[in-house]
């Protein structure tokens, strides 16, 4: 379905996305984790067509973006990361004229504008317009904005920022269900658990690189020999995590912010956790509570790159 | 096709938008009323809009206070005529308000014309209604002076004739000829023409009418700088954006604003066309299609003008600023706010490179009534301006 190979992207000299290769296959859900700045929207605007990419290609069903965008736009349906419609006119008004610029005809777009209305369980709300909605209402009409054309491809940059947990649980199961009924979805976040619970395969992206690719199961599974174990402190200092930093089998240190919790990731095959807490009893450091973390994408992605995926 | 979806939903924004749409579509209609009648005295000029009653006294039944009265005062349809047989009764009818003038016509009148002389008229008015006062004062001088100078006139043509006439014809039958030349001629002077700065066409212009014109040349303007804001929103919205990711090309999108900003013109230039027609009782002429033609061509100039913006500016704050002062500056110089018969010469020549002051001098050519070949220029120039302005706005568009 999507194939994209060696995307570079520069803002003013700044290499923004670095020779980033990834496929999606068809009725496929793809996530895309990364933390702000990862250059997530910035891939996503080269894949459908708003920003020229500086080299490499991307293809949709064999056809480049480069080459044949008009085609390509109709294939696809984007839910930009702002919400994009029209404040002062109604969610049924804004539905109706999408569809419009796919080149709907009347008739179909009025009964797509009823059906999405009612997918995003918004129809109650269709005369209102859409400043008077909360922000999940928001959400909610923008991604049913990119579905009025019934694309084969929806692409979804972060479409639950901001709002409150039902909203997002709604939005999530309505992604859930497209995906089931064959839509291909790419669905970009920095929340973890939201890609976990979508998506089959995932692509790890940071600052503008991928970092790890394949299925949740893969992801983990390298983690396999890699573990993370939280440590929670009494005090804490820098001299401390220089020296646990040294030790053999010691891969990354994170210390996480106003706390005196410390995200330690080691290979326990080299097995330096004896170390480590003799390490502390020396330098009079009293470990409160010690525990293995679950492998998941988040302890994946802190062994990457030494950083949480949040801020 | 999605360049008219894309117009359609633009004019739509901005009827949805209740304050912008007083601004544009109401204020026009009331500034008119406003400056047509308060900007008067400098027009010095006849007035549809207000209903001046003037008291009329005259002292006998002179031929020329009749001829005054029958085929001046009455013949103008916004003067009503309370006739008092006691010159005192004017003062009174003046404080209870019965009366807007009062006008006192004195024995034998025309007694002194051959001299080339009147007796005095006597006006009277009340403070408050000074402008009317100066409109009757304006038309009653215009008669006077008319009279005078064609009696002036008679006096030479009998003169001439007496002499090399007087031997193929008797005295009495001088005295006949004279006699009707005189009612010809005086015949001539009582066709009011009243006092205007200007006179093009067949008709004369009222000031109710300059400032019409002046008005639907000012306020079409604001398009382009609303325009080129609706562009600016989209941009801010992120709907821009969209837009460029549903399949419709750079053109159909800029093309469609275009479209949109000259939808919202026109339906603008209707409104007010009818509005003035109705409310305040303006003669936009007696060519229809050469109005629309006019209003079409200058609508499609400050839409072309708006996407020009558009392309040059980024900020919603600029087009603001654009709106506020730029826009009032154009209206100046093309003769929104002063008449431009009141510019110094300089100013005449600078105004010449504004497009709304060709459409406001072609609306006003129009209301005097011309043929198709006066305006053609104005309306062939006002569209080749809004199509190069869009091109040149859709060039710098599409590299952003
Ligand atoms: N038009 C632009 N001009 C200059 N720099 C840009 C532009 N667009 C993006 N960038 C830069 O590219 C980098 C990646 O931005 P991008 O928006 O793709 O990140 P993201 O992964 O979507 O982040 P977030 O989670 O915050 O949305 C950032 O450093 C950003 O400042
Ligand atoms: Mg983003």
């Amino acid at each position: 379905m999507l194939k994209v190979e060696n995307i570079k992207k520069s803002f003013d000299q700044k290499e923004v996305v670095k020779n980033v290769s990834f496929s999606v296959d068809k009725g496929e859900a793809f996530g895309l984790l990364g933390p702000n700045g990862a250059g997530k929207s910035t891939l996503i605007s080269m894949i459908c067509g708003l920003v020229k990419y500086d080299q490499g290609d991307i293809w949709i069903d064999g056809l480049s973006v480069k080459k044949r965008p008009l085609e390509i736009k109709k294939k696809i349906g984007i839910v930009p990361q702002e919400i994009a419609l029209y404040p002062t006119i109604s969610a049924r008004e804004n539905l109706l004229f999408w569809g419009k610029m796919y080149g709907l005809t009347r008739a179909e777009t009025k009964r797509k504008a009823e059906e999405v209305l009612s997918f995003v369980g918004l129809s109650e709300r269709a005369k209102d317009k859409i400043e008077t909605f909360s922000g999940g209402m928001k959400r909610r009409i923008n991604i049913g904005a990119a579905l009025m054309h019934e694309p084969e491809l929806l692409i979804m940059d972060e479409p639950t920022v901001g709002i409150d947990p039902q909203s997002r649980n709604h939005i999530l199961e309505t992604v859930k269900d497209l995906n089931k009924s064959g839509v291909t979805i790419i669905y970009t976040s920095h929340y973890m658990a939201e890609v976990e619970y979508l998506c089959d395969r995932i692509g790890i992206i940071d600052q503008g690189e991928v970092m790890a690719l394949g299925t949740q199961r893969d992801l983990c599974n390298r983690l396999a020999n890699g573990t993370v174990i939280e440590m929670k402190l009494t005090n804490l200092n820098e001299e401390f995590l220089q020296y646990i930093k040294q030790i053999h089998g010691v891969e990354r240190v994170m210390i996480k912010p106003d706390t005196h919790a410390i995200d330690i990731c080691i290979n326990e095959t080299e097995n330096p956790l004896p170390e480590i807490i003799t390490l502390a009893v020396n330098a009079n450091i009293q470990i409160e509570t010690m525990e293995r973390k679950e492998p998941n994408l988040e302890s994946l992605f802190l062994q990457l790159t030494g950083r949480s995926l949040r801020d | 096709m999605q360049s008219l979806h894309i117009a359609w939903n633009d004019v739509k924004i901005r009827i949805a938008d209740r304050s912008a749409l007083i601004m544009l579509l109401l204020l026009p209609l009331v500034l008119t009323a406003i400056l047509g009648t308060a900007l008067k005295p400098i027009m010095s000029n006849e007035d549809s809009f207000a209903d001046t009653t003037i008291g009329l006294y005259t002292a006998d039944s002179d031929s020329l206070a009749r001829i005054f009265e029958e085929d001046v005062l009455r013949k103008l349809d916004f003067i009503k005529i309370e006739s008092t047989n006691k010159e005192e009764n004017l003062g009174k009818m003046l404080k209870e308000g019965k009366i807007d003038v009062g006008l006192s016509i004195p024995t034998v009148w025309s007694e002194n014309v051959k001299e080339g002389k009147l007796k005095e008229v006597r006006l009277f008015s009340n403070s408050d209604k000074e402008l009317k006062a100066a409109v009757i004062e304006s038309i009653l001088t215009s008669f006077v002076s008319r009279v005078q100078s064609v009696s002036h006139t008679t006096n030479v043509v009998m003169a001439d004739l007496s002499t090399s006439q007087a031997v193929a014809a008797g005295p009495g039958e001088v005295t006949e000829l004279a006699s009707t030349i005189t009612v010809e001629l005086t015949n001539q002077g009582n066709e009011v023409t009243p006092i205007t700065d200007r006179t093009i066409g067949k008709e004369t212009v009222s000031s109710m009418q300059y400032y019409a014109a002046a008005m639907a040349a000012m306020f079409l303007l604001y398009n382009i700088t609303t325009g080129a804001k609706s562009f600016i929103k989209e941009r801010d919205l992120e709907t821009l954006a969209r837009l460029k990711i549903s399949p419709t090309s750079d053109w159909s999108i800029i093309l469609g604003k275009f479209l949109g900003t000259l939808g919202f013109a026109c339906i603008q230039f209707l409104i007010f066309i009818m509005g003035t027609s109705l409310f305040c009782k303006v003669h936009w002429g007696d060519n229809v299609g050469q109005l629309l033609a006019m209003g079409g061509a200058y609508a499609v100039a400050v839409s072309g003008l708006s996407m020009l913006l558009a392309g040059l500016i980024k900020e919603m704050r600029t087009a603001d600023l654009i709106s506020g002062i730029g826009i009032q500056i154009l209206a100046f110089a093309g003769g929104s706010m002063l008449p431009l018969s009141q510019f110094p010469d300089f100013l005449k020549r600078l105004s010449d490179v504004v497009p709304n002051k060709w459409a406001l001098t072609g609306f006003l050519e129009i209301m005097a009534g011309v043929n198709w070949g006066e305006i053609l220029p104005a309306i062939i120039g006002l569209f080749l301006v809004g199509i190069a302005a869009m091109l040149i706005g859709t060039l710098r568009l599409r590299t952003r």
